[in-house]
């Protein structure tokens, strides 16, 4: 049975290089461009993995992760957050969530699938 | 009986005159014992009536009276001479201090018999004579001053006229005695129309100054003397000025004539120092403030733009890569070449992007390390092996020399890893084919040094200063070096000393090769 991912992210171009590398690895992928859809998905799909971008229009990634850390159906999903905010005083709010991983922005495309796949039990 | 009445009441008569008198008295009979004393005795010699009547004289008071002095007055002089005036007696007195007393003594002989009274009249006359002394004293000082009157007067003028500080003298009628030759200097005025003159109507009338009226007809009659009394007024000749006046009101001489000394400093400077000095203060506070806000603002748009800029990089790095690797399907060669060139290029722009930050976070003291414990030998191998392939590329010969002793370091394992990549990278660049390039690592006293060298194309002397400014690239004969960003090195040197560390350039000149040593602490001096 393939994984379930379901990637967030307010850009479209990343939306579709991440979703691609993901299928090419063999994951059923969903897409959301802001929280609020991702939290629907992810309460619908319960993916596998999540992938969340930080900086979302409607609300913070991390904002989306707590909520969905609080609902049982979805608070054991895990969360990699893939974001372009990589100085380091953005991380301690992902550190702050449990079962979370990050991954700067540019991705390695070559490893992706594979760094992603490290996150799932 | 009539005659004993009247001696009775005559009795009763002294002794209320003995009552009465200031002075003290005191009446003895003839074996020296007293008989009566009056009230301002026992006041003054601070004795009490129960220790005194029927007392020897000499035994009152604690014996205090026991004075030779007065035994030859009482047992020498009094039996022939029968009265006494003005016996001078000076005596230590237990009670009451040394005392000078005037003695005056009358022996009466009491109704028929032999029997005699003894009438002794104490004055003290210390307080007088102290009086006279002082008297004295100051009639012959009185004299001295008469004597060195005039020397004091030509002394006191030559004072006036040494001060730095505008010092006017003025007669009681405030009219002007004496000026200081600085007065007419600082408020321009001349001596023809200054001396004699009214106080207030110097200068055209420029003195008349509410202030100044208020200080001398006022103040001064009250208090004869005054400090630091500060007027502003805006003279005609010299502008406004800020003045702090002193004041002595003197009686010259012995008649009632009065003299005033007028001392005037002018504060204008000083008052405009003290006020530019608070408010550079001010101004000093608002900066710090305004450079905190700013450095804020600086660090938050850093942060926005690293991000803005990794966002299309992604993208554009992503994609060029996916199709590099031809994962949705072949590409012909020129299509894969000019995909290979978007994707060099993204990355390039990333390392730019990356360094231009780390640049701008050591500078705004914002690089934080994360130190931990590094094997170095095992980190100089390991980076010199990333850059292995360029250097058979170029058929460089790289020759590597690390002390087996080399010791661990404490330090930020990818600052490290960065400083080691960035020189020896530069090294393979400016290096043409076929020559050398080396690393050298040893331990010292409590550093590690490390010398990255080369046999390429060196440094003019005209450029090592410009190496260390950013974005500056040697135009090289051999290669068109292209894919350095110029800030390697500037980078390299800010994480070495952010360290602890030192890094030096060393280029004997154009084609001469160059060396870049820098050392590392063993154990990091910062706490970070």
């Amino acid at each position: 049975m393939r994984k379930k991912a379901l990637v967030v992210d307010d850009n479209g171009n990343n939306l579709m290089l991440e979703k691609d590398l993901l299928e090419v690895a063999g994951f059923e992928v969903f897409e959301a461009e802001n929280s609020s859809s991702g939290i629907a998905i992810a309460r619908k799909e319960k993916p596998d993995i999540i992938i969340m971008d930080v900086r979302l229009p409607d609300m913070r990634g991390t904002e989306a992760a707590r909520i969905l850390r609080q609902d049982k159906e979805t608070s054991d999903i895990p969360i990699v957050f893939v974001t372009a905010s990589v100085m380091s005083e953005g991380r301690e709010e992902i550190n702050a969530i449990a079962n979370t991983g990050f991954i700067g922005k540019p991705i390695n495309t070559r490893t992706f699938a594979k760094e992603i796949s490290l996150f799932i039990k | 009986m009539s005659g004993k009445r009247t001696v009775t009441r005559s009795q009763e008569y002294s002794e209320s005159i003995i009552n009465t008198v200031r002075e003290p008295l005191i009446i003895l009979d003839q074996d020296l014992r007293v008989v009566t004393v009056s009230r301002s005795f026992y006041e003054v010699f601070k004795v009490k009536p129960e220790e005194t009547v029927g007392q020897l004289i000499y035994d009152l008071g604690n014996k205090q009276w026991d004075i030779p002095k007065l035994r030859e007055l009482l047992e020498t002089i009094l039996p022939q001479k029968a009265t006494f005036d003005n016996y001078e007696v000076e005596h230590d007195f237990t009670t009451i201090g040394k005392r000078i007393m005037l003695l005056n003594a009358r022996q009466i002989q009491r109704g028929l018999g032999k029997e005699r009274i003894i009438l002794l009249a104490i004055e003290d006359i210390t307080e007088r004579k102290e009086i006279e002394a002082g008297l004295e004293k100051t009639r012959k000082e009185l004299v001295v001053i008469k004597k060195s009157a005039d020397e004091a007067s030509e002394f006191a003028e030559s004072v006036i006229n040494t001060v730095r500080e505008p010092l006017i003298s003025l007669d009681q009628d405030l009219r002007v005695v004496t000026v200081s030759r600085s007065f007419y200097e600082v408020f321009k005025v001349k001596p023809e129309e200054t001396v004699g003159q009214l106080i207030y109507d110097l200068g055209n009338k420029q003195w008349n100054i509410p202030k100044l009226r208020e200080l001398l007809e006022t103040i001064l009659p009250q208090k004869t003397t005054f400090d630091n009394y500060e007027v502003e007024h805006d003279f005609t000749a010299i502008g406004r000025r800020i003045m702090l006046l002193n004041a002595r009101q003197i009686q010259r001489g012995l008649g009632k004539e009065r003299i005033i000394l007028l001392a005037i400093e002018d504060i204008t400077e000083r008052r405009k120092i003290e006020n530019g000095l608070e408010k550079a203060h001010e101004e000093l506070k608002d900066l710090a403030i305004e450079l905190e806000r700013v450095a804020q603002a600086k660090s938050k748009f850093l942060a926005n733009m690293s991000h803005e800029l990794r966002t299309p990089l992604n993208s554009i790095n992503g994609f060029s890569e996916v199709l590099y690797d031809e994962t949705f399907g072949p590409l012909n060669e020129k299509q894969k070449k000019y995909v290979n060139n978007v994707l060099t290029s993204g990355k390039y722009l990333l390392l730019l992007i990356n360094q231009i930050l780390d640049m701008a976070k050591v500078e705004a003291g914002k690089m934080k390390l994360a130190l931990s414990t590094l094997p170095m030998k095992i980190i100089l191998s390991e980076i010199s092996l990333l850059v292995a392939d360029m250097v058979s590329k170029k058929k460089l010969q790289m020759v590597l020399e690390i002390a087996d002793d080399l010791p661990n370091i404490e330090a930020d394992e990818l600052n490290v890893k960065e400083i080691i990549y960035n020189l020896l990278s530069n090294a393979v660049k400016f290096t043409p084919e076929g020559g050398k390039i080396g690393m050298r690592a040893r331990s010292t006293n409590e550093e590690i040094e490390v010398v990255v060298w080369d046999n390429g194309i060196g440094i003019a002397s005209e450029n090592m200063e410009k190496i260390f400014e950013g974005f500056f690239r040697v135009d090289t004969p051999y290669s068109r070096v292209t894919e350095g960003t110029g800030l390697g090195l500037p980078l390299s040197k800010k994480l070495v000393e952010l360290h602890g560390g030192k890094l030096s350039v060393e280029s004997e000149g154009l084609n001469k090769g160059t060396s870049v040593r820098f050392t590392l602490p063993m154990i990091s001096k910062r706490v970070v």
